[in-house]
């Protein structure tokens, strides 16, 4: 008959209407986010041997760092800036470093007011990185 | 329950007994202007409220909660959003016809206002009680296409100039099977007022007398009040707000305001000419009838709106002057031979 | 035909419009409410991907490719890593082949939910709009659990995948793939079968056999005009030729068949992805390649089926680490030109319908 499949939308509607409701409640309720999401970026200073290769890797020139040599002519990581506002949080770095110092980490409440903010210095970030909300790698 | 039922009609009682003569100039005067206040406040909150009753359905039927941060579960929200349209700044573009926009919202609030004047809320609850109810309703309800070609032309605005002769044509149509299916109901009961209407139908509802009548009159008062399926007027996804699209802060605020107005007038119209006004089973007294009928009317309404997706403009004349006004005419016929019938026959065998 | 005393006028459908899907102007002329010439005007999300793509290096160019058709994430990185491999002839070990099958699959499952919900978005339905989002949550949630973002997850490299999926992966899939049928269901009934939306939608935006093969329109908009043609079926790339499915043709060619098209190849890349599912071996994912990637020197052009037509890379190496030339047909970058070719008669919200039914999206046409 003409008309049915009006009936047939508005019995859907009903349906849903009087079922339960599935969306998520942030903030009281954090989101689930995997282990592997791209969120933000965090270094680990101590494991880092400076060798420039995640500078390479980036398409996209965010990371500047500058080392100097101690006594054994080992190099030792003095600065290691990121410019977040070019990231496309990629992870092309991440997969280049050998010794694994950078990781992903699954910060997202990462919005700030001015945009000079954006330029990261990644040592004093991990000195804090305990006290802030996501976990680290 | 007799008590809580005149409960209104009592208390207006009571102040008319606080002047001397309780008919004189005075005391219906006061009762007027108190009649009226509360009618405004009636529509304003009504409008307020059901534009959140409207978002927290629409929300429903996709699964999510709705508002729900002010106040328990978030019905509260239109407190914050009375507040927030009151601080808005109010622009009035360059170029605009400033006479005719600025009267724009505040005719169509006027009439709204006006229809409110004759709709019964309960036994003896009515503003005023005019012989002409319906007819009065009508007539003044069609001035609000006035109102929205005036803020159409006003706007300066290819959009809204669309928008304004959408609801012209889409409101003159719409007006003749919202007038044809009305008229079976006048023809059982042989007056227009709306009060003995609703009196009229104590035994049985004429809903079930007129079920064609019904529905015609709902599709139709669904196109009045220009919601979808009937909204190309503020088609929002082609001519982004139509007549609304210049408007902002108050003024906007008297648009919305005005738009649940009519909802709540058509549905009033409705229950009172086919679900029985306020007579229901003892247990709850008849005002309290009244407003869950129109809750129902309602409910009814904005479950069409958020399943159905909108139609063309060419569809919708072809529904209204093709199928719709001869259905209503056919709808009148056949009430006409019934009431021949029913006097003829039942009456003269019953004696 | 203007009457006499009448005359026609213009509107802006500018970059900021409720409906044109993205930042895409149009200006419309008008008689009354019929639309008598379109003149689309595009660029205003132009990025110089094909200039950026000259000074990287070509695993550090796959984020960028991503961005392309973004509504299709995982897709468009495939037409680019098997246009290199085909350059430096590489073979690409299996697991790594299914594994690109099922993202590249569930990327046109996602693109295809979006124009579906947009498609009913532009004739004010609300509610299917929601539950065609909600399905493609799931969707976004198994690229998140995999490669770590949700749009533009940058999983697929030269000779491979990037790593392997974790182990929650295969039953999140499963049970995505036995909920879709339902939900299928669900969008027929409120959508496809309500009468507004098909008086809406059928018989309107007629596009006929032969201007859409004079117009080299490609994708769903050609199979929805009686023109039997797929790339995956038409020249088989990757493993595509193992996989036993069908393509949807429609012979309506008006904007409903267009919809109804892509809710039938919702069917059919499921299908593709059960195969997927059951016969995917173990093994690695990613193929011996050199730290370095330098192809010799040479050119390749290389097409896929993208979900908005057919998307073809053309590449020339010149034997060093950055590509010397790039060049990316996309699919809807040539369907723009079907809006003005088959507009002329219809009124502003057919207009409206019609633009949905194209599926564009700005990033494939501006690059």
């Amino acid at each position: 008959m003409f008309g049915e499949g009006l009936l047939k939308g508005m019995s859907i509607t009903l349906k849903r209407f009087v079922g339960p409701k599935i969306a998520e409640g942030y903030p009281e309720v954090k989101p689930y986010l995997p282990p592997r999401t791209r969120s933000s970026m965090a270094l680990e200073p101590e494991k880092c041997i400076a060798c420039g290769l995640c500078v390479i890797a980036c398409p996209n020139q965010v990371i500047n760092l500058s080392s100097e040599k101690d006594e054994n002519n080992k190099k030792i990581l003095m600065t290691y800036y990121m410019n977040m506002g070019r990231c496309l949080l990629c992870g092309l770095c991440t997969e280049a470093c050998p010794t694994k110092a950078l990781k992903l980490s699954q910060e997202f409440e990462n919005a700030v007011y001015q945009r000079e903010e954006l330029l990261w210095d990644m040592i004093a970030r991990s000195k804090q990185s305990n006290k802030s909300s996501g976990k680290v790698g | 329950m007799d008590a809580f039922n005149n409960l209104f009609v009592n208390i207006a009682a009571a102040i008319r007994g606080l002047f001397a003569d309780s008919h004189s100039l005075g005391a219906d005067l006061t009762i007027n202007i108190i009649v009226f206040i509360l009618l405004f406040l009636i529509m304003v909150v009504a409008a307020l409220f059901l534009s959140l009753v409207e978002r927290k359905f629409a929300h429903w039927v996709s699964q999510r909660p709705g508002p729900n941060r002010l106040g328990p579960h978030g019905w509260f929200q239109f407190i914050a959003d009375a507040v927030k349209m009151l601080g808005k700044e109010d622009i009035t573009p360059a170029n605009v016809d400033k006479f005719l926009f600025k009267m724009a919202p505040m005719i169509l609030v006027g009439v709204t206002l006006m229809a409110f004047g004759v709709l019964p809320f309960g036994k003896g609850m009515v503003a005023i009680n005019l012989d002409l109810g319906i007819v009065y309703f009508l007539a003044v309800s069609s001035i609000s296409t006035l109102a929205l070609l005036m803020a159409g032309w006003a706007s300066n605005n290819k959009y809204s100039l669309l928008g304004g002769l959408r609801a012209v044509a889409q409101m003159i149509s719409y007006e003749i099977p919202l007038l044809f299916s009305l008229l079976g109901v006048v023809m059982i009961t042989q007056t227009f007022n709306l009060s003995s209407i609703v009196e009229a139908q104590k035994s049985v509802p004429f809903i079930f007398l007129q079920p064609l009548a019904f529905v015609i009159y709902l599709i139709a008062g669904i196109a009045e009040t220009n919601r979808a399926p009937f909204d190309q007027v503020q088609g929002e996804q082609e001519i982004v707000a139509g007549p609304f699209t210049e408007y902002s802060g108050l003024r906007w605020g008297l648009f919305m305001l005005a738009e649940y107005g009519n909802v709540v007038a058509t549905s009033v119209i409705a229950v009172s000419m086919f679900l029985g006004g306020w007579y229901g089973p003892e247990f709850l007294p008849g005002w309290l009838w009244f407003i869950l009928k129109i809750w129902l009317v309602i409910f009814l309404m904005m479950w069409v709106r958020w399943t159905f997706v909108r139609m063309r403009i060419d569809h919708l004349m072809h529904f209204a002057w093709k199928i719709l006004l001869p259905l209503s005419l056919v709808n009148i016929f056949l009430t006409g031979m019934g009431i021949y019938v029913y006097d003829q026959l039942i009456l003269r065998i019953g004696g | 035909m203007t009457i006499e005393g009448t005359q026609e006028y213009s509107i802006n459908m500018g970059p900021q419009h409720p409906s044109t899907h993205g930042v895409f102007r149009m200006v419309v002329h008008l008689d009354g409410e019929v639309v008598t010439k379109v003149e689309p005007k595009i660029g205003y999300l132009h990025r110089g991907l094909e200039k950026m793509a000259e000074s990287r290096t070509y695993t550090q160019f796959i984020p960028y490719t991503d961005r392309l058709d973004y509504l299709a994430g995982p897709h468009n990185s495939l037409g680019y890593v098997q246009a290199v491999e085909k350059l430096m002839d590489l073979e690409v070990p299996e697991r790594a082949e299914y594994l690109r099958v099922i993202f590249a699959e569930l990327g046109r499952i996602a693109s295809h939910l979006v124009m579906i919900a947009s498609g009913s978005l532009d004739i004010c339905g609300w509610t299917p709009w929601s539950y065609c989002f909600r399905d493609r949550e799931r969707i976004l949630d198994l690229f998140e659990m995999t490669a770590g973002n949700r749009m533009t997850p940058n999983y697929f490299r030269i000779g491979g995948v990037s790593h392997d999926v974790p182990d929650e992966f295969m039953p999140a899939l499963k049970s995505f793939l036995d909920d879709m049928p339902e939900n299928m269901e669900e969008y027929l009934g409120i959508f496809f079968g309500n009468e507004i939306a098909q008086s809406r939608m059928k018989s309107v935006g007629i596009l006929p056999k032969e201007l859409a093969e004079n117009l080299l329109i490609t994708g769903a908009n050609l199979r929805a005009s009686g023109v039997q043609y797929d790339i995956r079926k038409a020249e088989p790339y990757g493993i595509y030729d193992r996989f036993d499915f069908n393509i949807p043709v429609l012979y309506g060619c008006d904007t409903y068949d267009r919809h109804l098209l892509r809710l039938l190849e919702i069917q059919e890349s499921i299908k593709i992805l059960r195969q997927a599912l059951r016969d995917i071996p173990e093994g690695p994912v990613m193929a011996k390649v050199p730290k370095v990637i330098k192809p010799p020197i040479g050119k390749v052009y290389h097409r896929v089926e993208n979900p908005k037509g057919e998307m073809g890379w053309y590449i020339v190496s010149n034997g060093t680490t950055k590509p010397a030339r790039v060049r990316i047909r996309t699919g809807a970058f040539v369907n723009v030109q079907m809006l003005s070719a088959i507009i002329a008669g219809w009124k502003i919200q057919d207009l409206v319908t019609i633009f949905a039914s194209m599926d564009l999206v700005l990033g494939e046409v501006d690059k």
